[in-house]
C-alpha cells in the first residue's frame, strides 16, 4: 500500500514537472486566474446583480452597448455607433448586424435585436421582476423610469406580483419610459435632461440587454434563477463549468459575433481560493497565471534579493476606487448626545487643515504598497482617468492646476511640518477660546474580526501620534461587530471614516455630487451631516457657509451641459475649493503589487462601470513578466 | 418494538420542528439591515431597501413569516429560495449540489480512519505498553495538542511544495486533488478511533470473564477476537450511524482550506450573508441527521448486543 | 484526622443518639426454668437442630449488646480520608506531577514575562521598518508584521487564553454538573432537560455563536459566556447518566429510607463517583477551549484587538512559511498546555476514583 502510494506520488511529481518544463509558447491559451471564496458569484441574472463579484464574470458573457479599451476610453461594443443630436437629451445607439444569442454549447438560439434592450430595461424597472435592484441610475436619468417603477410596484401590491410580472415592454412601459426601438437594430434613450455623460452609463448592467425569446420560454422565475447551463450568451465567453466555491471555466464562444475583432483565450478558469496567501502558493506551483501580493509576501520578496520572484514584481494599475477619510460634522456620543468637543474642533478650518497637512501617510500607505507607498497617495478627490477635456487632458490635472501643485507621483508627500505647526497653533488658540478640550479624540471604527483593518488603523494611529502629537489629537479605536451601517453610521458614532468611491459614470458630478448640501448627496447624508449643523451657532457658521458656497459652485458647473471643457473647468474650481477647505481628506488609491503573466496595459481599464474584467485583447506571456519588462510596457 | 420506533420517530420530528422554529425566530430578531451587502446599503436609498424586503415578504411579523414557512414546507415541500449565496435558486437545489462531494470525501476519510484507528487501537491494546502503544498514544496527544489550523497549514504547505500534490480541490484532477483534504479529514478521526478502541479493549481485557477464558486455556487470539473485540465494539458501533450521517455536513476548516465545494463552509457562509432560508434548511438537515444518527445508533446497538433493551428507561445516552 | 471527625460529628447530636438507644432498658433477668440445663448434651443436627431452637426462649436467642461509645468510635474510625488518598495516588504518578509543575511554571511565567520584557504590551510602537525581525537579543521572540515585539504579545496572549480557558472550563463544568444532578435526580424534570438537551445539541453551535456575536458583541467576555452556555451538554449528560446509575443503588435506597437529606445523599454518596469523571472533563475542557477559541477566531467571531493565542495563530497563518517563528512560539505554548492537561487530567482522574484507593 505504502509502496503504491509513494509510486503514485512520484508519478505525480514527475507529471507536474513535465507540464512545467514543456510549456514554451509565448501566449497563454488557457488562462488561470483566481478569486477569494468570499467573492463567489451569487447570481447569474445580469439585470439582478449589483455586485462586482458577479459582474466581473457576467461582463464576459453578454455584450453591452459600449465598453472601454485599455486606455480607459469608451469604445463601441454591441452598438457600432452612438450619437445625440440634441446635446445629450436623446441618445441613439445603432447595433451590429450579426449578433446572436447562443446557449452554453455555443448553439445559436436567436438573433440579438433592439427589443432585447427594451426587455432588459423593463426587467430592471419592474418591481415584481427585479426587486428594485439597479434602479437608481435609470430612475435618475431616463424619462418615465420612476413612474414605471412606481406603477409596477402599485400593481404588484394591489393585484399581486403575478400581474406585474406579466407585463412586458409592449404594455405600460412603452408609453411611460423614454426608450424606443425604431427598428431591430436601433435603440433610442430619452434622458431627463441633457446628459453628456449618458453613454458611459451604457457600459453598466442596468442598460444591458435581456434575451426576450428566452424569457418568453422559461418565464420570469426561470430567468431570475438562471444558471450557466440554462442561460443565453451573447458575449465572448460561455461558462462551461461552474462549481460553486471551487471553479468556473469560461470557454470561447464559438459563434461570437466579433470573433475577428477581439483576441480571446481558449478558456479562462477562475479558481476560488480561501485567501490571498493560498493564491500565492498556487502561483508558486504554477497553477495560476497571476497573483496579487499581500503585504507580508510582498515584503518577503522585495527584501530578499535572491528570492525567485525578486525581479518579477510588477506594480498594478490603480483600481477605480478613490479612498477618502470622511469627517463627521455631527458626531454623537454613545448615549445619543452631541460630541461637542469633536464637532467644534472639526468645524474649525485650521483644525481640518492641520489634519490634511499634518499626517504623514507613508507608513499607512506602505500597508497597501510597501515598495512605493507614496505612489498610492490621493491628493484629489475625483479619481484619475475618469474623464478628459476635448484636448485629452485628464480632469484631475485641471484640479491640480487649480490647487497649484505639480508633483512627481513617486516622491510628493502632502505632509508639511511647517504648515502643520502653523495650523495647529491657530487651531489650538481658536478652539481653546470655544472651550474645546485637548487632545481631541477622533473615534475610528474597525470590524471586530478584521485584523488587517485593525492593523491598518494601528499604523495610522501611530502616524498621527508621531506628527500631530498625543496632546493635540488622538485616534481612539473602537470595534463594530458585523454591520457598520446599523452600528456606526446611522447612530453617527464615528469621527472619521474610510470609504472608497468608484464612479458609476464618467463625470465629476458623480464624485462631487455626493458631497454637496443635498438630500440625495450620499456622502453628506451618510458621513458628513453638514445639514444637521445649526448655522446660528458661531462655531459652525464658517463651515456652513463653506459648504453652501461649494454646493452653489457644483450646481452651477453641473447646469452647463453644452460646453464640456467649461463644465470640467468649473468642476475643477469647485473641487479645489473643497480641498483647500479640507472638507474631507483624500487618502489613497489601491495600487498593489503582483506577479503576473499578463500585460496590465492590455487589459480593459475603466474608472467606472463593470468592464474591467473582460478577458479580451489581453496580452500574455507564459513566462512571468519581469519588473523591467513591465516598466517598458507601462512606458508605452 | 415497532411502537417504540414510531414513538421515537415522532418525538424526533417534534424536536426538529422545534429547533427550526427557534432558529427561524432568532433570525427574525436581527435588524433587517443584515439582509443587504455593504455595497447595497451604501448605494441604495432606504425606500428601495424597504421595497426589496417587502417584495421578499421579510417585513411581515415573524409569526406570519413562520406560518408561511410551515405552510410552504408542508403543502409544497418548499423551503424557499436562497437570497444571497446563490440568489433565487431553491435552497434544496443549492444543498443538493453540495452535499454529495462532502459525503464522498467524508465517507472515504471515515473508512480510512475506522480501519486504521481500529487496527492500531487493537494492536495497542494487545501489546499494551509496547512501542506501538507509545507511538499511538503520542500520535493521539499530538493531534489533540496542536491546533487543527496549524496541522492543516503544515499539511497544505508540505503536500503542495514537497509532494507536488494539487493544493486545492479540482473536479478535473480528481483522485489527486482529493488526497490532501481526505488526509486532513482523517488525521483527527483516526486518533479518535485509536483512542477509544484501545480504551474499550483495555477495559474489557481486565474483566473477570476474560481472565476466566484465559485460565480455561483459550488462545490469546481467540480471546481477543471472540470476546474482547466483540464487546469493545459495541460502544463504537453506537456512534457509527451518527458519524456516517454527519459526513453530509462536511468539515468547515478542511473544505475552506482546500476550496472544496462542499457543505462545510455553506453554513457559515449562509449565516455570514444572512441567507435566512438557507440557514433554516441547513439547520433542519443537521438536526434531522443528528437525531436520526443517534436513533439509528441505538437500534444498531440493540441489534449487536442482545443485552441491551431499547424499550427500557432513558432515551439519552 | 481525629480533629476532623470531631468537627463533622457535633457532640450534642452524638449524645442524643446514645440516650435514645439507652432509654428502653432491656430486661436481662432470665427465667431459669426454661433454660436447657445440659449444655454438653449431644443434639440432633440440621432440621432437628433448628427445631430444637423452637423450644429456646426468645430472650436467649437475642441478646442486647452493651453499648460502649468508645468501642463504637473505634470500629467506626478509619484512617481513610478521600482527598488525602487522592493526593497520595496522584503523587505516585511522577510524570503527571512534573507536567503540572510545568503548567504552573508556564502560568506563573505569563506574569513574570511582561516584567522582564523590554517592551510593554500596551504601548507597543508600530514601525514597519522593524517588521519580521527574527528572534535576537533585543526581541526575544522577534517582531511581528507591524514591527511590534512578539515576546510581550505572546505572553500576554498566553495569560489571556489560559484565564479564558480556565474560567470557561470551570463555568461549563459547574453548570453541567448542576444541571446533570438535577436532571438525573428529579424525575419530573427529566423530560424538560432531555428536550432542552436535544434542542441545543442538534443545532450546530456555530449558528448560536454567530447569532450571539452578531447580536451582542465579539468581546472575550461575551464569547466566553456563550461558550459556557453551549458547552455544558456533554458534562450534564454524563453526570445525569451516572446519577441514574447510582441513585437507586441499595445503599442509597437505605440512606433514603433512613431519612438522609437529599443534599447529603448527593454529595456524600453520589458525588465521589462523579469526581473522577468531572476532573477528567475539566482537564480536557481547558485545551478544548483554547482550540475552540482558535476556530472561532478563524471564523471571525473574536475581536482582534485583544491578543489571545487563537488570534496570534490565525494571524501567523499568513506569514509562517516565510517567518516560521511567528507560528512556532504560540503553537508550542498551546501544545504544552494541551499535553499537560491531558496527562495531568488522566492521572488526577484515576487518582480521584475511589475504586483505585485500596
Amino acid at each position: 500500500m505504502k509502496k503504491l502510494l509513494s509510486l503514485a506520488l512520484c508519478l505525480t511529481m514527475l507529471l507536474s514537472m513535465v507540464i512545467v518544463s514543456t510549456a514554451g509558447a509565448a501566449e497563454i491559451k488557457d488562462f488561470d486566474t483566481y478569486e477569494v471564496t468570499a467573492n463567489e458569484v451569487e447570481t447569474w441574472c445580469l439585470q439582478y446583480s449589483q455586485a462586482a463579484r458577479d459582474l466581473n464574470v457576467l461582463c464576459n458573457l453578454v455584450d453591452g452597448l459600449l465598453t472601454n479599451n485599455a486606455a480607459g476610453d469608451l469604445v463601441p461594443n454591441a452598438a457600432k455607433s452612438y450619437e445625440s443630436e440634441d446635446g445629450g437629451k436623446t441618445w441613439t445607439f445603432t447595433l451590429n448586424d450579426n449578433m446572436t444569442w447562443v446557449d452554453v454549447n455555443g448553439e445559436i438560439k436567436a438573433e440579438v435585436t433592439s427589443e432585447d434592450w427594451l426587455t432588459g430595461l423593463e426587467w430592471v424597472l419592474n418591481y415584481a421582476k427585479n426587486d428594485a435592484a439597479n434602479t437608481s441610475m435609470p430612475k435618475q436619468m431616463i424619462v418615465g423610469a420612476t413612474e414605471y417603477y412606481d406603477y409596477t410596484k402599485a400593481l404588484a401590491e394591489s393585484d399581486g406580483p403575478e400581474a406585474a410580472q406579466a407585463l412586458t415592454y409592449k404594455d405600460k412601459f412603452a408609453e411611460l419610459v423614454g426608450i424606443s426601438a425604431p427598428d431591430a437594430k436601433t435603440v433610442v434613450y430619452t434622458c431627463i435632461g441633457q446628459l453628456p455623460y449618458f453613454p458611459s452609463v451604457a457600459t453598466y448592467n442596468c442598460l444591458y440587454p435581456a434575451p426576450t425569446a428566452q424569457i418568453a420560454e422559461i418565464g420570469v422565475e426561470g430567468y431570475k434563477s438562471v444558471l450557466p447551463e440554462t442561460m443565453w450568451y451573447s458575449g465572448p465567453y460561455t461558462v462551461t463549468s461552474f462549481i460553486s466555491g471551487n471553479e468556473k471555466i469560461l470557454t470561447k464562444n464559438p459563434n461570437y459575433w466579433n470573433d475577428a475583432g477581439v483576441k480571446r483565450f481558449d478558456t479562462v478558469t477562475i479558481h476560488m481560493v480561501e485567501s490571498q496567501d493560498v493564491a500565492y502558493q498556487l502561483f508558486q506551483t504554477g497553477e495560476l497565471d497571476h497573483v496579487t501580493l499581500s503585504e507580508s509576501t510582498l515584503k518577503t520578496i522585495s527584501d530578499n534579493a535572491s528570492h525567485e520572484f525578486h525581479n518579477n514584481l510588477v506594480e498594478a494599475r490603480p483600481t477605480k476606487y478613490s479612498y477618502v477619510v470622511h469627517l463627521n460634522y455631527d458626531k454623537k456620543n454613545e448615549d445619543g448626545t452631541d460630541d461637542i468637543n469633536w464637532n467644534y474642533a472639526v468645524a474649525n478650518k485650521n483644525f481640518r487643515l492641520s489634519l490634511l497637512y499634518g499626517i504623514d501617510w507613508t507608513t499607512r500607505l506602505a500597508r497597501i504598497n510597501s515598495i512605493n507607498p507614496l505612489s498610492c497617495e490621493n491628493y484629489i478627490y475625483t479619481g484619475n482617468n475618469l474623464c478628459f477635456t476635448s484636448d485629452g487632458t485628464d480632469y484631475t490635472q485641471l484640479v491640480r492646476n487649480e490647487l497649484g501643485i505639480d508633483y512627481d507621483r513617486e516622491v510628493y508627500n502632502r505632509y508639511d511640518a511647517d504648515k502643520t505647526a502653523e495650523y495647529k497653533a491657530k487651531a489650538i488658540e481658536e478652539l481653546t477660546a470655544l472651550g474645546v478640550n485637548f487632545p481631541v479624540e477622533m473615534v475610528l471604527w474597525y470590524k471586530a474580526d478584521n485584523s488587517t483593518e485593525y492593523e491598518n488603523d494601528l499604523v495610522l494611529q501611530q502616524a498621527v501620534s508621531d506628527t500631530l502629537g498625543d496632546d493635540y489629537v488622538k485616534i481612539v479605536l473602537k470595534s463594530y461587530i458585523t454591520n457598520p451601517t446599523t452600528e456606526v453610521r446611522n447612530p453617527r458614532l464615528f469621527s472619521i471614516y474610510f470609504s472608497g468611491w468608484g464612479a458609476d459614470f464618467a463625470d465629476p458630478i458623480n464624485f462631487l455630487g455626493q458631497e454637496i448640501w443635498d438630500d440625495n448627496a450620499y456622502f453628506t447624508t451618510t458621513y458628513a451631516h453638514f445639514d444637521e449643523l445649526d448655522p446660528e451657532n458661531p462655531a459652525f457658521t464658517d463651515v456652513v457657509n463653506t459648504v453652501t458656497e461649494f454646493t452653489e459652485m457644483v450646481n452651477a458647473a453641473d447646469a452647463n451641459t453644452t460646453d464640456i471643457d467649461q463644465r470640467y473647468a468649473d468642476f475643477a474650481k469647485a473641487e479645489a475649493f473643497f480641498l483647500n477647505n479640507a472638507l474631507e481628506i483624500p487618502c489613497y488609491y489601491m495600487i498593489q503589487w503582483e506577479l503576473t503573466c499578463v500585460n496590465n496595459y492590455s487589459k480593459v481599464y475603466s474608472m467606472y462601470g463593470m468592464q474591467a474584467y473582460r478577458y479580451v485583447n489581453w496580452e500574455t506571456n507564459d513566462q512571468i513578466y519581469t519588473t523591467a519588462e513591465a516598466a517598458e510596457l507601462a512606458a508605452k | 418494538m415497532v411502537k417504540y420506533i414510531l414513538k421515537r420517530l415522532f418525538q424526533s420530528l417534534f424536536t426538529v420542528l422545534l429547533v427550526v422554529t427557534i432558529v427561524f425566530l432568532l433570525l427574525r430578531l436581527m435588524p433587517t439591515d443584515y439582509y443587504f451587502t455593504e455595497d447595497e446599503l451604501m448605494k441604495l436609498p432606504q425606500e428601495v431597501l424597504n421595497d426589496r424586503l417587502q417584495a421578499a415578504g421579510l417585513l411581515d411579523p415573524p409569526l406570519v413569516q413562520l406560518g408561511r414557512f410551515y405552510r410552504d414546507l408542508f403543502t409544497k415541500f418548499d423551503l424557499g429560495t436562497s437570497r444571497r449565496v446563490q440568489a433565487n435558486q431553491p435552497v434544496v437545489k443549492v444543498i443538493a449540489g453540495k452535499f454529495g462531494i462532502s459525503m464522498q470525501m467524508g465517507l472515504i476519510a471515515l473508512a480510512i480512519s475506522i480501519v486504521l484507528g481500529v487496527v492500531i487501537g487493537v494492536l495497542q491494546a494487545r501489546f499494551k505498553d509496547g512501542v506501538l502503544d507509545h507511538i499511538g498514544t503520542g500520535y493521539t496527544v499530538f493531534v489533540n495538542a496542536v491546533p487543527h489550523l496549524v496541522t492543516y497549514s503544515l499539511v497544505l504547505a508540505f503536500g503542495a511544495r514537497v509532494l507536488g500534490l494539487p493544493s486545492m480541490y479540482s473536479a478535473r484532477k480528481l483522485p489527486l486533488s482529493m488526497y490532501l483534504p481526505i488526509f486532513c479529514l482523517s488525521i483527527g478521526s483516526t486518533a479518535y478511533y485509536m483512542l477509544w478502541t484501545r480504551r474499550y479493549m483495555v477495559d474489557e481485557l481486565n474483566k473477570d470473564y476474560i481472565r476466566l477464558a484465559k485460565l480455561k486455556g483459550l488462545s490469546t487470539r481467540k480471546v481477543m477476537f471472540r470476546h474482547v473485540l466483540k464487546n469493545a465494539f459495541v460502544p463504537l458501533v453506537q456512534y457509527l450511524p451518527y458519524s456516517i450521517l454527519l459526513t453530509v455536513g462536511g468539515s468547515l476548516l478542511v473544505e475552506r482550506f482546500f476550496s472544496v465545494p462542499g457543505m462545510g463552509p455553506l453554513l457559515t457562509d449562509s449565516i455570514g450573508r444572512y441567507d435566512t432560508n438557507l440557514v433554516q434548511a441547513l439547520v433542519m438537515l443537521y438536526a434531522t441527521m443528528g437525531i436520526l444518527g443517534v436513533f439509528l445508533g441505538d437500534l444498531l446497538m440493540a441489534l449487536v448486543d442482545p443485552r441491551i433493551s431499547l424499550t427500557g428507561k432513558g432515551d439519552v445516552r | 484526622m481525629a480533629k476532623n471527625t470531631q468537627k463533622k460529628m457535633p457532640k450534642p447530636e452524638h449524645e442524643k443518639t446514645v440516650q435514645e438507644l439507652e432509654t428502653p432498658v432491656p430486661d436481662l433477668s432470665v427465667d431459669y426454668s426454661t433454660v436447657d440445663h445440659e449444655p454438653k448434651k449431644e443434639r440432633p443436627m440440621g432440621r432437628e437442630h433448628l427445631r430444637s431452637r423452637d423450644v429456646m426462649p426468645e430472650k436467649q436467642l437475642f441478646e442486647f449488646a452493651e453499648y460502649k461509645p468508645q468501642e463504637a468510635e473505634r470500629t467506626g474510625y478509619s484512617n481513610y480520608s478521600y482527598w488525602k488518598s487522592v493526593w497520595q495516588n496522584f503523587l505516585k504518578k511522577r510524570s503527571a506531577v512534573v507536567m503540572s509543575l510545568v503548567f504552573l511554571a508556564l502560568f506563573l511565567f505569563t506574569f513574570i514575562a511582561p516584567a522582564i520584557s523590554k517592551y510593554d504590551v500596551n504601548s507597543l510602537r508600530v514601525d514597519a521598518n522593524l517588521a519580521f525581525i527574527s528572534p535576537n537579543g533585543e526581541y526575544w521572540f522577534g517582531t511581528d508584521n507591524l514591527g511590534r515585539d512578539y515576546w510581550s504579545q505572546v505572553w500576554y496572549a498566553t495569560r489571556a487564553s489560559i484565564i479564558l480557558a480556565v474560567s470557561v472550563s470551570f463555568g461549563q463544568i459547574i453548570l453541567g454538573v448542576i444541571i446533570g444532578l438535577v436532571w438525573g435526580y428529579v424525575r419530573k424534570l427529566d423530560r424538560f432537560f432531555t428536550e432542552l438537551y436535544n434542542l441545543v445539541d442538534n443545532v450546530p453551535v456555530i449558528i448560536y455563536m454567530t447569532l450571539i456575536a452578531m447580536m451582542l458583541d465579539k468581546s472575550m467576555l461575551t464569547m466566553g459566556i456563550a461558550m459556557i452556555l453551549f458547552n455544558w451538554l456533554g458534562t450534564a449528560r454524563n453526570v445525569r447518566n451516572l446519577v441514574l446509575m447510582y441513585r437507586d443503588r441499595e445503599y442509597n435506597l437505605a440512606s433514603r429510607c433512613l431519612g438522609t437529606k437529599l443534599g447529603r445523599i448527593l454529595f456524600r454518596n453520589i458525588f465521589p463517583y462523579l469526581i473522577s469523571m468531572i476532573i477528567l472533563r475539566l482537564a480536557l475542557a481547558i485545551p478544548g477551549t483554547i482550540a475552540y477559541e482558535t476556530t472561532l477566531t478563524y471564523l471571525g467571531l473574536m475581536d482582534v484587538s485583544m491578543p489571545s493565542l487563537g488570534i496570534l495563530l490565525r494571524n501567523s497563518r499568513n506569514f509562517f512559511l516565510d517567518y516560521p517563528y511567528i507560528l512556532i512560539f504560540p503553537a508550542i505554548i498551546v501544545s504544552i498546555i494541551t499535553i499537560t492537561f491531558y496527562l495531568v487530567g488522566n492521572a488526577f482522574s484515576d487518582a480521584c476514583d475511589p475504586r483505585n484507593h485500596l
